[in-house]
């Protein structure tokens, strides 16, 4: 037994020792790799600021003539950049790194066996904005890893050509799709040339496809779908779906969606569907909106009450009128909001 | 007979030892696991999309909870670094849990608040009175300040969470100083994987001795006092190391009061915060696993090492062992409150690997310690182990566990070198060496008191924190004695262990 233990003690000083010359070499490897990629790229962050406040406009070769070793330390900054700008300054950017042939080896990278990589190349390709790369990009929304599929709705989003949006919605008809919330803001990046699209998917089988098409509807103002969404609100059998709806057609602030928002906000309509259509009716800032709304002052249910009051403040005058006819303490809290100055200031 | 009593006791040594040996190898497997789990954050940063999250319309919008108690000498810029937070959505929901000090005072006059009539739901049961509920002048629901009677930190966070407007819900200390984009990454999860992400809690670090301006911690650094370096090489294995790893393995159950997001209607389901527990956060995290597993839903409960939390750890010895008496009551009541699930394959990683291991390698592991600094001295004395052996015995055990903090210390100079100096590296490998004599031995005193609190049923007593603040040097004592209330509450299970 005392051998094993001589022996383990032994063991564990080596690895202990071991461990803490670890600490210093890493420390003095991080120290000496640092400087060096310092030194090696502060010529090119000069030259890129530079670059990037003249708006691209003068130096593009000067960054195409960096050496390789140079870009690849300041290549951090480089994308930072490419993934902050907008306008012209941007284009210039894209058009420095297309010339050192980062797109060709972007678009090779994304048949590579790593999933980094791959994830890697489609962002860089999505901060390019580079529409040549749609096809290859809509392909690795099928892709085996999640975070490549995650990477390439952003790219899709980023680059923003319509043509994607039937491909995006498909995938999010499979197992373990990418996020709503991605997938619905790469869907409002592509604008309205994708509304017919998203329209023709509200029929989709998948709640969730449904759902994700309202929320990019509402969110690029597509007033042309307001009678399919008003059937969505009415009749589809998922609740999510008919609440997403609601919010959707408040979000719009078209006319035709009012009639539809108020049939919603007594029963049979479920509770959340109410609540979710009187915050809407807020929304739509359609003072027409402020009878049915009166009407829910009172409602049992404290969330439609809350939000029938908080959407008579949102509607102004004739909603604050009607807010302070109301004995109520959803309606005082709705005026405390819209007028804090005449409560409580001492 | 003697021989019988000599090898009971020599079984009895070697039992612990073989319990030492386990204990501290389960750490080493944590630190592993945590360290794949950091190099696959580390290399997928670049496209891990932030700053999209940061511009979208669709971001999940965040309410904070910040539960204060007599936080009079902190709370502003604690509130004001919070308004300043990188995220595009946010609200801040201050609860002032019936401070005796300047706390409300000191945010009325600094943020203009007004009073306004609000109407708080009921959606989560609290005990207390809601006093009032105010607003900075012609704010558009930025921050709300809400007054109410005393009733603990966990009543306060109850009524935080029903004047919550938003989906997700983020609960941070009144003392804690989080780094910009901290909601940002912690909430991240939440849009990567929102149906099935449930909670995501982010790490907590040590900010005595760092350099903190305009509530922000700019520069990090080991703190002066030894008490409280042993302790950041406690945080980073416990803390950081540890969760990740149990994170890695789908077996999260323990989320800081510190820091930490979750779905807002899932704590409406589940009741919110309990009243009858000192480990509230923890005991959140574990009910929530309950009751998803009981639904059957596909969940998520994650640890992201990234995003930091800075708080001040206890400089004082009466302080640290106040916190671990009360943390290891809290690991000792919620193992209690819910046994059922231990070892129930109904609650699978949860019920088998997670809440087996607090059994015996968290909430044992002091009485073990204890255990063999009894025994192993009584086998000297009846000669049942001679001497050669017993010095082997404590430098293996001991030399594990430094090894272990060393390669916690490794993997944080790989990671994320938050320590760049020389100087500061050296005191954490110190630190780790200093952690076995005496510290670690005191803890196990305090956590078997603690745990013995609780199963005698005896009334929760917090003690009293001395605030030294983040800027300055000057004490600041807080009073946080009596029931449980807001203040310097840390999460009771998986805290730093005192053993290895």
């Amino acid at each position: 037994m005392f051998e094993l233990f001589s022996v383990t003690m032994v063991a564990l000083l080596v690895v202990v020792a071991g461990t803490a010359a670890g600490i210093v070499v890493v420390r003095i490897w991080r120290r000496v790799r640092n400087n060096r990629l310092a030194a090696l790229a502060a010529g090119p962050r000069r030259a890129l600021l530079a670059f990037v406040a003249d708006n691209g406009e003068e130096g593009s070769e000067d960054l195409i003539a960096i050496p390789d070793d140079a870009w690849r330390a300041s290549l951090p900054a480089a994308l930072g950049l490419l993934g902050k700008l907008r306008g012209d300054a941007h284009a210039a950017l894209v058009s420095v790194f297309l010339h050192r042939g980062a797109a060709r080896a972007a678009l090779a990278d994304l048949h590579a066996r790593s999933g980094v990589r791959r994830a890697r190349a489609a962002q860089l390709l999505g901060d390019l904005e580079l529409r040549e790369a749609v096809p290859d990009l809509c392909g690795l929304l099928t892709d085996r890893d999640h975070e490549v599929r995650v990477v390439a709705v952003r790219a899709l989003g980023r680059i923003g050509d319509a043509k994607a949006a039937w491909r995006l919605i498909a995938s999010l008809d499979q197992h373990d799709p990418v996020p709503s919330l991605l997938a619905t803001h790469a869907l409002v990046q592509m604008g309205r040339d994708a509304e017919v699209v998203l329209s023709a998917a509200l029929d989709h089988p998948q709640a969730r496809v449904r759902a994700v098409c309202l929320d990019a509807l509402g969110l690029i103002g597509a007033t042309g779908a307001v009678g399919r969404m008003a059937r969505v609100l009415a009749e589809d059998d998922i609740l999510d779906v008919r609440v997403a709806a609601a919010a959707n057609l408040g979000r719009l602030g078209a006319r035709g969606a009012l009639k539809p928002l108020v049939d919603a906000l007594d029963p049979p309509a479920p509770d959340l569907l109410r609540a979710a259509s009187a915050r809407a009716l807020g929304d739509l800032g359609a003072p027409a909106a402020v009878p049915a709304l009166a009407a829910h002052l009172d409602d049992g249910e404290f969330q439609i009450a809350h939000e029938a009051a908080q959407s008579l403040r949102r509607l102004g005058g004739p909603g604050l009128v009607e807010l302070r006819s109301r004995d109520n303490d959803h309606c005082r809290e709705a005026l405390a909001l819209a007028e804090p100055e005449l409560v409580g200031a001492a | 007979m003697r021989d019988f009593v000599l090898a009971v006791l020599r079984g009895a040594d070697y039992a612990v030892f073989a319990y030492f040996v386990a204990l501290n190898s389960s750490y080493l497997i944590m630190i592993v696991l945590a360290s794949v789990e950091f190099a696959k954050h580390l290399r997928r940063a670049t496209f891990a999309g932030a700053d999209d999250m940061f511009r979208s319309p669709l971001t999940l919008p965040v309410s904070v909870i910040v539960p204060a108690y007599n936080e009079g000498a902190g709370i502003v810029p604690a509130v004001q670094a919070m308004t300043a937070l990188r995220y595009p959505r946010y609200e801040i929901v201050v609860v002032d849990d019936g401070s005796t000090d300047d706390t409300f005072e000191k945010l009325r006059e600094h943020f203009d608040l007004v009073e306004v009539p609000r109407v708080v739901p009921s959606e989560v049961p609290y005990e207390s009175q809601v006093v009032s509920v105010h607003v900075p002048r012609g704010d558009k629901g930025s921050l709300t300040v809400v007054r109410k009677t005393n009733g603990g930190k966990a009543d306060a966070l109850n009524v935080g969470i029903n004047l919550a407007r938003h989906p997700l819900v983020c609960m941070v200390d009144a003392d804690s100083v989080l780094d910009p984009d901290a909601l940002l990454s912690v909430a991240k999860p939440f849009a990567d994987d929102p149906l099935r992400v449930a909670a995501c809690g982010g790490v907590v670090r040590i900010a005595n001795g760092c350099k903190v301006v305009a509530g922000r911690v700019v520069d990090v650094r080991m703190p002066r006092s030894w008490l409280v370096r042993i302790q950041v090489v406690e945080y980073l294995r416990a803390f950081l190391m540890s969760r990740t790893g149990w994170s890695r393995l789908g077996g999260v159950v323990v989320i800081s009061g510190a820091f930490g997001v979750f779905r807002r209607d899932l704590l409406v389901q589940i009741g919110g915060m309990a009243h009858d527990t000192i480990g509230e956060d923890a005991e959140l995290v574990v009910r929530l696993h309950h009751y998803l597993r009981d639904r059957g839903e596909d969940y998520r409960v994650i640890f992201v090492a990234e995003p930091v939390s800075w708080s001040e750890a206890p400089s004082h010895w009466k302080v640290l062992g106040s916190q671990r008496r009360r943390w290891h009551r809290g690991i000792a009541e919620i193992l209690t409150k819910h046994r059922h699930m231990i070892f129930n394959p109904r609650y699978g990683r949860i019920g088998l690997v997670a809440l087996p291991y607090y059994l015996i390698f968290e909430l044992l592991a002091p009485f073990v310690e204890l255990a063999a600094l009894i025994l192993l001295p009584l086998g000297l004395w009846a000669d049942a182990i001679d001497i050669g052996f017993a010095w082997r015995f404590a430098l293996v055990a001991y030399g594990y566990g430094l090894l272990v903090s060393l390669v916690a210390l490794f993997i944080e100079e790989v990671s994320f070198h938050r320590y760049p100096r020389w100087s500061d590296m050296l005191r954490g490998v110190v630190a780790a060496v200093l952690e076995n004599f005496g510290y670690r031995q005191l803890l196990a005193l305090w956590q078997v008191w603690g745990a013995a609190a609780a199963w005698r049923g005896r009334p929760a007593v917090w003690g009293t924190m001395h605030r030294t603040g983040f800027d300055t040097h000057d004490p600041t004592p807080v009073e946080t004695v009596g029931t449980p209330t807001s203040g310097d509450v840390e999460a009771a299970v998986g805290a730093p262990k005192s053993l290895g």
